[in-house]
């Protein structure tokens, strides 16, 4: 087995309603293994984007601690995960949320903008993230001139033109027609085994999840099974 | 050079937005300035020079200076009386009567077209002791002289500022009678011989003070001797130039000791101090304009800038999450929204002042805003870094609230608001 990539260990997130505490996580422990491609499931509440939020380093737990390879990005400054979510980690949205006046290209070249790279470098990269994902004939379109598969195309172009190990997925095939659904699950298992890419995605539908390599199951806030990783089983 | 094509992108999203409060600030920037310049022009006006100062001597007890012509020769010279005393030479010094008619014979038909205001004094103190007129140089200063030239040898002569000849509707060489109202039965006859160059006379006239004196004696000598009720009071004002404040103050004795100047008594002041004087029945105007009118406009100018960018960081806080998801740090989002208020303000501020400064200098031939004797107020050429100022500086303060609350966006809670 791969060694570990992500570590969830006895996290609790709570937050305050008034005067009622919710749990959102109870004492949940994951791991994801390198280059393995996790689905989390689970109802509406369950607490799959709080532990999607604190994978990315967008949000910290209550208590616990979050490992990416050797990295405890819980205890990291908000400035610190800035930097680490620059080069560490590729985010899918479901909504896409590309920048609507900027062209793909632009989009896509965002996060580029952050390193310390020359124009030549950043232009190699984003035409070959966006080569990756079929969208080499739409480079100068804008978001509304791209179709929603297309947008989300260009979205996971934008997560993986820093080259992160990591990609975080929320719901990416959540706004998208069955065709281009299975064409952007598609390109995430492409990016898993061409790239070796640890994914983890937040999915309602069955079908995406029968993607993953491992499907994790949440409810009120604790994993309910943890199949044995079909790669581990391989 | 990235975040900036950035912040050009984002300003270019809602061009309606961005024109509305770039007119905004225009058109406050615009008020502002032209509000400034009047105010840094009184202020100039009022401020004590060390050297090369100008004195005003005038009645001491009465707005307006009203004095017997015969003080004028003592007066114009330092009104020296004792073994010792220092003399003012002719070309240091101006004799000052104001002449006011009309046109028109009846006063009825008195109105802006028709009325003329003169400064009555020596033809050679126009090129000497006039403000800006002394220091003219090139083809304006070669006309001036040419024009007192003229004037010197024609008595019934008179230098027409260029709006006021436009509104009389006179010409180089045009006679005309002005029938006066604070003169009375003094109607004078007059020649064009000359226009002041174009700037701050543009409003005034001169003629020569020893036309006004003669016609007074005239009308003595046609009325059996009787001197006319303006014949004791027809010198206003007499200016001295003085070297340092030392000469200041020896002239100053002279003049307030001088037993021959005690009725009516007279005072003795620098140029900016009796224009500070003279200015203290527009003091309230002045303080309004200075502390309340300017600072409200900025206060003003300040929340609109904010309204509408406050509006923009809440429409784009999602947007500000996914940058933060992308790497972008807080300060960078912060940086981001106060460089997209900062382009807007300054640039939107140089293109008012600098509009300002142009159409009122060189189309509309200065700002109309008569107050005390000055006419109209040119924009000064500092008005282009006060454009760009004032429109930072409220873009700036304007801002700086929605872009601390465009860093502090919660990407978990947005994306929980939007999911």
């Amino acid at each position: 087995m791969n060694p570990e990539y992500v570590r969830v260990l006895h996290v609790h997130k709570w937050f305050r309603r008034g005067s009622e505490q919710v749990d959102v996580l109870n004492d949940l422990t994951l791991q994801v293994a390198e280059g393995e491609f996790v689905g989390l499931m689970g109802p509406s509440g369950s607490g799959k984007t709080t532990l999607l939020n604190l994978i990315a380093g967008l949000d910290r737990p209550t208590s616990g601690e979050v490992w990416v390879k050797d990295q405890c990005i819980s205890a990291m400054s908000e400035g610190q995960l800035a930097g680490w979510r620059t080069r560490g980690i590729g985010f899918v949205f479901q909504f896409y949320h590309l920048l609507p006046v900027l062209s793909a290209y632009r989009n896509v070249e965002m996060p580029l903008l952050l390193l310390p790279l020359t124009a030549a470098e950043r232009k190699e990269r984003v035409l070959t993230a966006l080569d990756l994902v079929g969208l080499a004939d739409r480079v100068h379109h804008r978001p509304g001139q791209l179709s929603g598969g297309q947008q989300q195309r260009v979205g996971i172009a934008r997560a993986i033109v820093t080259d992160p190990d990591l990609i975080v997925a929320d719901e990416p095939t959540g706004d998208l027609d069955a065709k281009s659904a299975e064409e952007i699950l598609a390109l995430l298992c492409e990016l898993k085994t061409s790239l070796n890419k640890t994914i983890v995605m937040v999915t309602h539908d069955p079908r995406a999840a029968a993607r993953a390599d491992r499907v994790v199951h949440l409810e009120k806030g604790q994993l309910v099974t943890e199949p044995t990783p079909i790669s581990a089983a391989m | 050079m990235n975040l900036l094509r950035l912040v050009i992108d984002n300003l270019v999203r809602n061009p309606m937005r961005t024109i509305l409060t770039s007119l905004a600030t225009m058109i406050m920037v615009l008020v502002v300035t032209g509000v400034f310049s009047i105010l840094s022009f009184l202020a100039a006006a009022t401020t004590e020079k060390a050297e090369n100062m100008k004195g005003i001597v005038s009645e001491r007890w009465q707005i307006p200076s009203q004095m017997p012509w015969s003080y004028a020769a003592s007066l114009k010279e330092g009104a020296p009386y004792q073994p010792g005393d220092l003399k003012v030479a002719p070309k240091d010094s101006m004799t000052w009567s104001f002449y006011g008619g009309s046109t028109d014979s009846n006063p009825k038909n008195r109105s802006v077209n028709t009325i003329l205001f003169a400064f009555c004094l020596e033809p050679q103190a126009l090129l000497t002791m006039m403000d800006d007129l002394d220091t003219l140089k090139g083809p304006p200063r070669k006309d001036l002289e040419a024009s007192v030239a003229k004037l010197e040898q024609n008595r019934i002569g008179i230098i027409l500022g260029r709006e006021r000849a436009k509104s009389l509707g006179k010409a180089v060489g045009d006679r005309f009678t002005v029938y006066s109202f604070n003169y009375k039965d003094i109607n004078l006859e007059f020649e064009v011989v000359g226009l002041f160059p174009p700037g701050r006379y543009d409003l005034s006239s001169a003629i020569r003070g020893d036309y006004l004196q003669s016609s007074l004696d005239a009308w003595s000598r046609e009325h059996n001797g009787q001197l006319h009720p303006m014949a004791g009071k027809s010198l206003n004002l007499v200016w001295l130039r003085l070297k340092d404040q030392k000469i200041f103050s020896q002239v100053s004795d002279q003049i307030l000791t001088n037993p021959s100047f005690t009725s009516p008594s007279v005072k003795f002041e620098t140029a900016s101090s009796g224009v500070g004087t003279f200015l203290q029945a527009y003091r309230d105007l002045i303080w309004g304009m200075q502390w309340l009118l300017a600072p409200a406009i900025l206060f003003t100018l300040s929340l609109v800038i904010s309204n509408s960018i406050s509006i923009n960081v809440r429409e784009r806080r999602t947007e500000f999450a996914v940058l933060k998801v992308l790497g972008f740090r807080p300060w960078q989002i912060l940086l981001l929204v106060l460089l997209e208020a900062l382009l807007v303000g300054v640039t939107s501020g140089l293109v008012s002042a600098g509009g300002t400064y142009l159409l009122v200098n060189n189309v509309m031939g200065g700002l109309r805003f008569p107050i005390a004797f000055f006419g109209s107020f040119y924009i000064p050429e500092a008005a282009w870094w006060w454009g760009v100022a004032i429109g930072g500086g409220t873009a700036f303060v304007g801002s700086v609230f929605p872009a601390w609350s465009a860093r502090t966006v919660k990407v978990a809670e947005v994306f929980a608001k939007v999911a």
